[in-house]
């Protein structure tokens, strides 16, 4: 596959702190790459080494082949977690400005935000906001859009919109690189690399970041005594309903709730992401 | 309420900005107030011409301080002098007559020298003593009109205001809304974004001026005696100055309230001690020199030149040499600190400072 960025062995260090460690990473045509970490991973900074905003203390960085520059800022569409639009700047006028910017004055603005060409975009609700930030990136129709948190604190539906727009986008063609930390959100992406630490943790599929991993899920009268018995023995514990899920053994977890005499039905199950996800940056953190 | 307390005090402890501008202004205010609030002039600098010109000069005492004697000069010469403002006052020596030139835009010096005038001869009077008689006529501002000094002082201070204060606003805005960041992976230049960023400014600023001096004309007859040419240069490179502070301002403004605050501490002196209000050769020695840091001082000698005497390019080479001087400094030293926020690629990640902000982001 032809990768439109490419990070290899890229390190970056302030002072003595390492922001991101030895970082492997590509984005190919069409894909849709998901950068998972918890806040201070690195996933900011990955982004911004990309884009050439800073530069590498070691490895190296590709754009479409070559070091970030000019040429290939053209080829570029970014959305940052602040936007980038200007709030007092109408819809319209935002659009013109970055469309005047990239030599694609011919391209109208799209349907789905020409209801709101004349508004100021300060007054817009973030979803909308959002989604007028998606569409100023996507004007001058770029090879790669990078997303950093592109739905941050909007709603559902919003959110669902939003990743219409970002599958259509790659069913184009376009490489799309996405920052989360949002397991429901990171299943859309074709490919994750789950950062910890400033290190690549974790990658492939969604499947292959799974892995083999498995929780314990159990069952029993009380989950709530069941719960608190279980949290007090340091266990890490989801409620889904009345299930709890514990990613430990399930002889130990019978062994804690035998003690605390409750009883309950416990079975393997396979992990779902947030749960992988969990693990892995718990392992990651420890390295 | 002892929390509150103590919580603001922790607060303001590491707000260094509002320590510095709860120190600074105060002791500043104090210096300036003490030591260069003064209407009174001690030295008024003063031309004797003409045929009795060393006799004449032998009857002045203080405040005339004499930088020049020539016996064959005329009342051209002592005229150019008072325009290119060698002089306050020139003296003209006649057979018959002696007549004292007096520069009407420097309002005390001119008090201070009538004042000694009629000093002079009401002494001669009571002691018999034969004392030469001389008339006195003010040049460019016959009546001392404050407002014709004031206006020329003004256009400068709204130059600054705008290219300190309101261009700092909007590049700190940028920054402070994350577009900063847009505009950086555009495909700008740095220096499309910069000259993009300072035009709009520069040409406000340059309709701030037209208006006011307009007004200044129509409202309050001010005149324009001289070239309009030399005023608009002398306002560019000031303009050129104050632009540069203001950019200079907002790359180590994080927000718009700090570059307010380190606005003002750039504004404020310049308002007190450039000569706007309080005549600079008044001021004690030790604070005159700030005086001659701060562009103000050097575009108020633009302004009420052109203005006011109408002041030749030729005579004002050295404010606009100055001014030249100042905003090549000023504006390539806000340039270079402006492009290292657009063009950061050319640097390497090194501070810890940048580590956490690169982070946090």
């Amino acid at each position: 596959m032809i990768a439109l960025a490419e990070t290899r062995n890229v390190t970056m260090r302030f002072g003595s702190f390492a922001a991101v460690d030895s970082v492997d990473l590509s984005v190919g045509v069409g894909e849709v790459v998901g950068l998972l970490g918890a806040n201070g991973a690195g996933k900011t900074t990955v982004i911004r080494l990309l884009l050439g905003l800073v530069r590498p203390s070691q490895g190296e960085v590709s754009l479409f082949g070559a070091p970030p520059s000019m040429a290939t800022r053209r080829r570029i569409g970014y959305v940052p977690q602040t936007l980038g639009l200007y709030d007092d700047l109408t819809v319209q006028e935002n659009w013109t400005f970055t469309a005047s910017a990239f030599d694609s004055t011919r391209i109208a603005l799209p349907p789905s935000i020409s209801d709101a060409r004349d508004r100021l975009v300060g007054t817009l609700p973030l979803g909308l906001q959002r989604r007028v930030a998606f569409a100023v990136a996507f004007s001058h129709q770029p090879e790669l859009l990078v997303l950093d948190e592109p739905t941050s604190g909007v709603g559902p539906l919003s959110r669902a919109r939003l990743w219409q727009d970002i599958r259509d986008s790659a069913e184009h063609g376009t490489g799309v690189l996405v920052t989360t930390h949002n397991m429901e959100e990171a299943e859309q992406c074709d490919r994750l690399a789950v950062m910890a630490g400033g290190h690549v943790v974790a990658e492939g599929t969604v499947a292959e970041v799974i892995g083999d991993r498995h929780v314990v899920e159990a069952r029993c009268d009380s989950w709530q005594d069941a719960f608190s018995v279980l949290d007090a023995e340091g266990l890490i514990v989801q409620v889904q309903g009345d299930v709890l899920r514990v990613p430990a053994s399930p002889q130990h977890v019978e062994e804690v709730l035998t003690r605390h005499h409750l009883r309950a039905d416990v079975a393997t199950v396979p992990a779902n992401l947030e749960e992988a996800f969990v693990s892995i940056v718990s392992a990651g953190a420890l390295r | 309420m002892w929390t509150m307390i103590v919580k603001e005090f922790r607060q303001l402890k590491r707000d260094r900005r509002t320590l510095a501008l709860l120190i600074v202004l105060p002791v500043l205010l104090l210096v300036v107030f003490g030591y260069a609030a003064r209407f009174d002039v001690s030295k008024v600098t003063t031309v004797v011409v003409g045929p009795q010109a060393e006799a004449v000069a032998g009857h002045l005492r203080a405040p005339f301080d004499l930088v020049e004697i020539d016996r064959n000069g005329d009342r051209s010469l002592a005229a150019s002098r008072l325009q290119d403002g060698t002089a306050v006052v020139g003296v003209v020596t006649g057979p018959t007559q002696i007549v004292a030139l007096m520069d009407g835009t420097q309002l005390f010096a001119v008090e201070a020298a009538e004042s000694a005038l009629a000093h002079m001869a009401q002494a001669a009077k009571a002691n018999g003593a034969a004392v030469p008689a001389i008339a006195v006529q003010i040049l460019y501002n016959p009546n001392l009109t404050t407002s014709w000094i004031m206006i020329p002082g003004l256009t400068g201070l709204i130059l600054l205001f705008i290219g300190t204060l309101i261009t700092s606003l909007g590049i700190v805005r940028e920054r402070q809304t994350g577009t900063i960041e847009q505009l950086a992976v555009m495909p700008f230049r740095p220096w499309d974004v910069i000259i993009g960023k300072i035009v709009p400014y520069l040409l406000l600023a340059a309709l701030d001026l037209i208006a006011i001096v307009l007004i200044g004309m129509v409202l309050f007859g001010v005149p324009f005696a001289g070239n309009v040419a030399t005023f608009a240069l002398g306002a560019l490179l000031f303009l050129l100055v104050t632009l540069g502070m203001g950019v200079l301002v907002s790359t180590v403004s994080q927000n718009q309230g700090q570059a307010i605050q380190l606005a003002i501490m750039f504004v404020v002196p310049q308002i007190l001690l450039s000569g706007l209000i309080f005549p600079v050769s008044s001021m004690a020695g030790g604070v005159q020199w700030i005086a001659y840091v701060l562009p103000l001082k050097y575009f108020i000698d633009i302004s009420r030149g052109v203005m006011l005497k109408a002041t030749p390019l030729t005579a004002l080479w050295g404010p606009l040499v100055v001014l030249a001087g100042m905003a090549v400094i000023v504006l390539g030293l806000a340039v270079l600190r402006f492009r290292r926020d657009l063009a950061p690629s050319a640097r390497r990640g090194r501070t810890a400072e940048a580590g956490s902000k690169a982070v946090a982001a």
